[in-house]
């Protein structure tokens, strides 16, 4: 498309984005309430940013919070269709943005809420019963690639933010600020049960944070094994054993409802 | 029970989280002989865009119970980007689970180049414009298989480019889009307001034929100007024009939005009994 109405709706998002003031020229007597939408603007996305957050926000109080929702609202304009998608680059944003980088419980905090907001409506799918492993003939066992729920994902944690996330949610007073995470950064998941549709969640140990993020991948089941057999370092580097906890964990995985598929490439089986 | 068809009549209300378990206790269209109650809900299409879990669940028990109506907010329908091909075939698949009397969304644009704004931003009524929101209209109702109906939004400035009156130019794109009309009183109402334009000149020059549903809200009156806010109930001035409208559209489904402040349920339905009321006297008792 060509001509004035591109021009004309160029100028009213470089008002609305960074207040340039030349659209003015193209409405009438200048455009006496084209303020109104600023306020809608900010207004509507600051309040989806508070229902998205509302853990991070007591975290950081009013002040705080608003002041990191538009600083990253201005750094990340919307590109998506629904205001859903809103904060998804919002943890990731306070984790390298100062001064924001300098609290990782606030990078923290952002991320738990966005997980489990994943998992709370991400898209429904039917889940694999165990049936569906004992029927696997043992020579797919090395091929086998597993596909997921939607509602599965994983974050990473430094500081220890369920428990404030919780009373939060229950509309309690949390005790206590969260605490770090020792030894180090660990991984979770959320995902959601199958009947109660309610959102879980739990840390995964470090095999399991590798196995999950390899078989999310699209990565076999004998490559997880190698991987496990690896990371647990010279001394127990036992294919034997890295295939039994692989078994372990692929069992855990769809008792809780995670893997919707299982196949292996050129095989078939009923 | 069976699931109710695709059509609706009588009247509507938004229908919001908040009021999920409401619906749900007591699920019955109740436009009985006392004519109280809800006959039909409107979603918003984006809520329930490749969403699953409980807010899915909830949707679809009450479908179970209710006819609906689709409502989007981020076709931008005049915006200068290229139709979102995906958006539409997302929300092709609702559609297709929801089966909706109505699939409506907005005359305005929300963004360009890749940045959606969020917000229902006016367009120059040209014939510049309307070339292209009537061609992009037929692309998405190639896509959707059926008519979209295309709503009046309340608008806080004008073009200096204008050439046609919103009437003319929503009369206009329904003959060349084949497209239907949802027909906003309360922005009708604010638009006027802001612009100085008559409400009832507007009415008239609607094409009847093409309103399949009319909505109606609460507004905020700044004194020079009115925003068009779904945070209060019903203003009386917009009452009165919903009975124009009713004279003039006859008994076409109604119903109230409410997007900030949300009441208690009993206190919306309750207002819609007002539309009931008001729609009847207007028909002589003969509103659906
Ligand atoms: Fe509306």
């Amino acid at each position: 498309m060509t001509g004035d109405l591109t021009t004309v709706q160029d100028l009213f998002q470089s008002r609305l984005l960074a207040g340039d003031e030349t659209v003015r020229a193209h409405l009438t007597a200048g455009g006496p309430h084209l303020g109104v939408y600023d306020h809608a603007y900010l207004a509507r996305l600051r309040e989806v940013m508070g229902e998205d957050f509302p853990a991070l926000h007591t975290l950081l109080g009013d002040e705080e919070f608003d002041d990191a929702v538009t600083g990253y609202l201005a750094d990340h304009p919307s590109t998506e269709r629904s205001v859903r998608w809103l904060g998804r680059s919002f943890a990731g944003w306070l984790r390298t943005t100062s001064p924001w980088s300098d609290l990782p419980m606030a990078g923290d905090m952002a991320a738990f809420e966005w997980g489990l907001g994943l998992a709370f409506d991400a898209p429904d799918a039917d889940v694999l019963t165990g049936e569906v492993l004992a029927a696997t003939p043992p020579e797919a066992w090395p091929l086998l690639i597993f596909d997921f729920h939607p509602a599965v994902n994983t974050f990473v944690l430094t500081h220890d933010v369920a428990d404030f996330q919780q009373a939060v949610t229950r509309e309690d007073d949390p005790d206590a600020a969260p605490e770090a995470i020792s030894p180090g950064p660990e991984t979770w998941a959320a995902w959601r049960d199958g009947d109660s549709l309610r959102v879980q969640f739990r840390p995964l140990s470090g095999d399991e944070a590798v196995g999950l993020s390899l078989a999310r991948d699209g990565k076999t089941f004998q490559e997880i094994c190698e991987a496990l057999a690896r990371s647990s370092g010279p001394v127990a580097a036992d294919q034997g054993d890295a295939a039994l906890r692989a078994a372990g964990m692929l069992q855990g995985w769809i008792q809780a409802g995670w893997i919707v598929g299982v196949s292996a490439e050129g095989m078939s089986w009923a | 029970m069976t699931r109710p068809g695709d059509q609706i009549s009588g009247f509507g209300l938004g229908l919001r989280p908040q009021h999920f378990s409401d619906v749900l206790a007591a699920p019955q269209p109740a436009s009985g002989g006392d004519g109280s109650g809800v006959d039909w809900f409107e979603i918003i299409s984006e809520n329930f865009m490749a969403v699953g879990g409980r807010p899915m669940a909830n949707l679809m028990a009450v479908r179970e119970c209710y006819p609906m109506a689709m409502h989007g907010v981020s076709l931008s329908i005049g915006g200068p980007d290229p139709l979102d091909r995906d958006y539409l075939l997302s929300l092709k698949d609702l559609a297709d689970r929801i089966e909706p009397a109505v699939i409506s969304d907005h005359l305005c644009w929300t963004g360009a180049h890749g940045i959606n704004l969020h917000d229902l931003l006016p367009l120059p009524l040209t014939e510049e414009t309307l070339d292209h929101v009537a061609a992009r209209v037929r692309e998405v109702q190639d896509v959707l298989g059926r008519r979209i109906a295309l709503e009046n939004a309340s608008t806080y400035v004008t073009f200096t480019a204008d050439c046609l009156t919103e009437w003319d130019f929503l009369a206009e794109l329904t003959r060349r889009a084949d497209c239907d009309l949802l027909l906003d009183v309360n922005n009708v109402y604010v638009s006027a307001f802001n612009h100085g334009f008559d409400a009832e000149t507007y009415l008239a020059g609607i094409p009847a034929e093409r309103v399949k549903q009319i909505h109606l809200a609460g507004h905020e009156n700044n004194g020079d100007h009115i925003v068009d806010t779904h945070d209060a109930p019903v203003a009386d001035a917009v009452w009165e024009l919903y009975r124009k409208a009713v004279c003039r559209f006859g008994a076409v489904p109604t119903m109230i939005e409410r997007d900030a402040d949300i009441p208690p349920f009993a206190d919306l339905v309750a207002e819609l009994a007002m539309a009931r009321r008001l729609a009847a006297e207007a028909t002589g008792g003969a509103a659906a």
